[in-house]
Formats: C-alpha cells, sequence, structure tokens
C-alpha cells in the first residue's frame, strides 16, 4: 500500500496539487499516494477537504498543477482519454433536469461510449452489457424510462448502472450512497464491494464513516486538501484521529 | 399570390428545406446545452459580420461565418476571464454586435450595400443564391453525417458534458465541433430568414419536438421534419400573402409551438393512473 513506487501500483500521485482555475489556494496540495490493483480505498474528510477534487484529477477530468498523476501506468495529463475509457466514475449531487429528453438505457449506454470508440455503433453484446448492469442495481424495469422522471436514489442508481456498463478496470465513487434509503444503501454496499472482489480497483469518497462498506480495506483521510492519513481502516477507526477530525469540522457522523 | 420565375422558385424552396434543417438540427445542440441565448447573440454576430463584410466589400457570407463563430467560441472564456454569468456576457456581446452592425452599415458606401443589409437583417427569398444553396446542401450533409457517425458521443455529450468525459468522450473537440456548426447553420441561413429571425428558426423546430418526446433519438429526428416542414409552409405562406419569408417561416413555427404545447402529452394526466400504479 505505502511505498511510492510499487510496480503493482494502479494510481501514483507523487506530490500532486490541484488548483481551480483562477484560485490561488490549491483544493488539494502535495498529495502523494499509491494505490494498487484490487484495492478497495476510502476517501474520508470533512466537507471542503478535498476529496472530489482528489478522484477528478486521478481521472484526469481536473488538471493537476504541479507533480505527477500516474495510472494504469500512463501519464494522465498525456493519455488522460485512455484512461477515463478504464475508469468508471460515479459523480456527486448531479442534480436531474426534469425536462432532460434521455431514456435510462441510453443514459447507461453512454458510459460504454469511451470504451466503444469512435465511428463504431453499439454492438447487441454492448446492449446486453447495458441490460445486466442494469439488472445489477435492480433498475432493469426502467430501461425505457426517461430520467428526468426518476427519484434521486433510482438516479443515482443508474448513475452507477452507468459506470457499471463501462466494465471499468477503477471505479471512482464519489458518495454513491447518497439519496438511497437503507436498503438500497446495503444493496449498493454488497454490490460495490462484489465487483471490487470480481477485481476491479475501487476508491470510494464518503464524508460519512459509518457508510464505509465492510470491504474497504484502506482509508485516506484528509483535511484541508492534505492527505493526513493513509493507512489500514481498522488501525485509522480504532486510533480516534478521524472521529476527533470530522467533530473539529462539524461533521459529526 | 407572388408568381416566380420556376428557378427561383427552385432555388428559394431548396433554401427553405436545407436551411430548415440545418437550423432546427443545430437547435437539438442549442437547446439542450442551454444555449438558446448563444443562439441568438450568434445570430446577431453573424448579422454584424455581414455588415462588416458588404463595408469591406467581401461575400457577406464569409464574414458572418467568421463574426458568428468567433463570438461563439470567445463566449465562455470571456465569461470565465471577467468571472460573470455567460448570460450577462452574452448581453454584452449581443448589444455589442447590434451597436458595431449599425455603425458598419452607417459606413457603408451607397444605396445598394444599405438594401443588401436590410436583406440579411430581414431576409428574401431574392437574396439567396444558387451557390447558397450549394452551401446549406453541404452544410446538411455535413451536419447529418456528424450526427449519424458521432451520436453516441453527441448523446452522452448532451446527457452531460462531465460524465461524458469521464468516459473517454473528447469533449473540448465536440463541443468545439457543435458550437462551430451552429455558427455555420446561422450564417447560412441568414440571407433567407434574416438575421433577426433566424434565432427562432433554431430554438422553435426543437422545442416543438421537446412537447412531444422523451427520447433524445426522437427529437433528433423530428426536430428537423419540424424545422423543415415550418420553412416549406412558411414559404408558401409567404408567397400566398407577400409577407416577408423569415417573418411567415418564424410565424408558422411559433404557431406550431403553441399547438404543440396545447396538445402535448407530457402536460395530460391520465385519469385513474394513480390506481393502476
Amino acid at each position: 500500500m505505502s511505498g511510492s513506487k510499487e510496480p503493482k501500483a494502479v494510481v501514483l500521485l507523487d506530490e500532486v496539487s490541484t488548483i481551480y482555475e483562477g484560485e490561488r489556494l490549491p483544493a488539494i496540495r502535495d498529495v502523494s499516494l499509491s494505490i494498487n490493483a484490487g484495492d478497495f480505498v476510502c476517501v474520508v474528510g470533512p466537507n471542503g477537504s478535498g476529496k472530489t477534487t482528489l478522484l477528478e484529477t486521478i481521472n484526469g477530468i481536473l488538471r493537476n498543477t504541479s507533480g505527477k498523476v500516474r495510472v494504469f501506468g500512463l501519464d494522465v495529463t498525456e493519455s488522460g482519454h485512455s484512461v477515463r475509457t478504464r475508469t468508471g466514475y460515479v459523480i456527486q449531487n448531479f442534480e436531474i433536469d426534469p425536462l432532460s429528453p434521455f431514456l435510462c438505457k441510453n443514459v447507461v449506454m453512454s458510459g460504454r461510449v469511451g470504451k466503444i470508440g469512435l465511428l463504431r455503433f453499439p454492438s447487441e453484446s454492448d446492449w446486453s452489457v447495458v441490460d445486466r448492469s442494469m439488472r445489477l442495481v435492480g433498475m432493469e424495469s426502467y430501461a425505457d424510462r426517461p430520467v428526468g422522471k426518476l427519484s434521486g436514489g433510482e438516479f443515482q442508481k443508474i448513475l452507477l448502472a452507468r459506470a457499471i456498463a463501462q466494465e471499468p478496470e477503477m471505479f471512482l465513487l464519489d458518495e454513491p450512497f447518497a439519496n438511497l434509503d437503507l436498503k438500497s444503501r446495503a444493496d449498493v454496499d454488497r454490490l460495490i464491494s462484489d465487483l471490487n472482489r470480481k477485481g476491479a480497483t475501487t476508491v470510494m469518497v464518503s464524508h460519512e464513516i459509518d457508510s464505509i462498506p465492510a470491504a474497504c480495506s484502506h482509508l485516506i483521510v484528509m483535511d484541508r486538501g492534505r492527505v493526513v492519513a493513509f493507512g489500514p481502516r481498522d488501525e485509522l477507526l480504532s486510533n480516534g484521529m478521524l472521529s476527533s477530525l470530522m467533530k473539529e469540522r462539524g461533521s459529526v457522523h | 399570390m407572388i408568381s416566380l420565375p420556376f428557378a427561383l422558385l427552385v432555388t428559394a424552396t431548396l433554401g427553405s428545406i436545407l436551411a430548415g434543417l440545418s437550423c432546427s438540427i443545430a437547435g437539438v445542440f442549442v437547446v439542450r446545452l442551454n444555449m438558446a441565448s448563444i443562439g441568438f447573440c450568434m445570430s446577431h454576430a453573424a448579422f454584424a459580420g455581414a455588415a462588416f463584410g458588404l463595408l469591406i466589400e467581401v461575400d457577406p457570407l464569409l464574414t458572418a461565418m467568421l463574426f458568428a463563430s468567433a463570438t461563439a467560441v470567445l463566449l465562455a472564456p470571456v465569461a470565465n476571464r471577467a468571472k460573470l454569468n455567460t448570460d450577462v456576457v452574452i448581453g454584452i456581446m449581443f448589444s455589442l454586435m447590434i451597436a458595431l452592425a449599425f455603425v458598419f452599415l452607417n459606413l457603408s458606401p451607397g444605396e445598394a450595400a444599405s438594401g443588401t443589409a436590410l436583406r440579411i437583417l430581414w431576409g428574401s427569398i431574392f437574396a439567396v443564391s444558387e451557390y447558397d444553396v450549394l452551401y446549406l446542401a453541404l452544410l446538411c450533409t455535413v451536419m447529418v453525417s456528424f450526427v449519424v457517425l458521432f451520436y453516441k458521443e453527441i448523446l452522452a455529450l448532451m446527457f452531460n458534458q462531465k460524465l461524458a468525459k469521464a468516459a473517454g468522450v473528447n469533449t473540448y473537440v465536440f463541443m468545439l465541433v457543435v458550437v462551430f456548426l451552429t455558427g455555420l447553420a446561422v450564417s447560412f441561413s441568414l440571407k433567407l430568414v434574416g438575421g433577426l429571425l433566424v434565432y427562432a428558426l433554431i430554438i422553435n423546430p426543437t422545442s416543438t419536438a421537446y412537447q412531444f418526446f422523451w427520447d433524445f433519438r426522437k427529437i433528433m429526428i423530428f426536430s428537423p421534419v419540424i424545422g423543415v416542414a415550418s420553412c416549406l409552409v412558411g414559404f408558401v405562406f409567404s408567397l400566398e400573402t407577400d409577407f416577408p419569408i423569415g417573418a411567415s417561416i418564424v410565424i408558422v413555427s411559433a404557431i406550431l409551438l403553441a399547438v404543440s404545447i396545447a396538445v402535448s402529452p407530457k402536460r395530460r394526466t391520465v385519469k385513474g393512473a394513480a390506481l393502476s400504479v
């Protein structure tokens, strides 16, 4: 897990800072970490600590201002598209436009666009992956419904199905339990743990310590843009540092 | 009823069909990306560009294209740099373009130029040449091919730009193409529909299609159908009534939109639906 040059590292960050355009303070600063293939890592920390920025720096949606980001052995600045094609991303707090003229199955298929590649049309096997992904999240009967009419929780599951349909080597999940009721949380928890067990590296952001899945082995603790702790989950949860940090910053869970 | 020479009738009919097709395809992008006001700004930039072309005695179509595309491409960076809402920047650009258009027209020499300029402002069947029809035909071919070949990328982009990027779509290039094609559609349709009205031809057909469909594919198909129908009916209406063609087309497309809002199934509540769930 630690050590910056392990051969199996899927994600390798070396002294990385990301500054939003027009800002002076970096949203994440001097972050160095490595995540190995097949790991399940949760990024925790108070609001505004840079968790989402970390995820979007990993898949290159945000360009890092300094340092090096390597994913799957590729430099994200140069090979961002190829990294993103192999990475499934579930975005946080996505507001659905009620007039959105898209059917669920098409939204789920849109996750595979980069994987299918330019100038190719989705084949039958692509559609069967879409069907399977929707079944996995329990939304198979919603294929022909417009996304604009879904509830927040249903939409969250469609977004997850979209990432699963991509059949990625790594998942970046930003608050995947948002808007979900207790039963759906348990289902999604089981599902992402299962996908991880089948080999997908998983990096999940959570602002609630309680919602960290049991399958998660390591935690990255962030505060004010810095990684303040990175280690085995049980160790970090038991030493009390995490809960006191969350209390101090005003989010008690 | 105006009777036109056959050749002019053919040119004008083809021009109407192709302008309707290109503008309403662009409309699908513009409406979905909430760029309605960008389309508005672009059509006036194209008008200012055409006026500039008359002033420096260059083909107004070329300068219209340049102004429209440059405005669209500049909008986002300017809004970003100025830390202002895009809508505010559009408002500023829009008035600047109108001001520039007036200055250029004022400086243009002679009566002929101002007559041409007025035609660009109001649109005219007589302003459309065979070359304009040829350009429009080429543009329509490019637009239809773009939509067919890159439909899945376009759908991903129209659903959400960030998620499209996260799935490996080169959103920057696709957005540039979308904005550029919209600029071309506006510029090429300017002579027929007119700078003040071309905007309506962009958003009305798509808004009409939105009243009936939840599926992006159907909107992508029916918006051009409605656009072409509006232009053809508007053209005939203009011949019958002697109204300017741009005004006729816009009135027809607005009537279609009004009727579709009235009969839209999206607003209908099915009786007993609550019981059957």
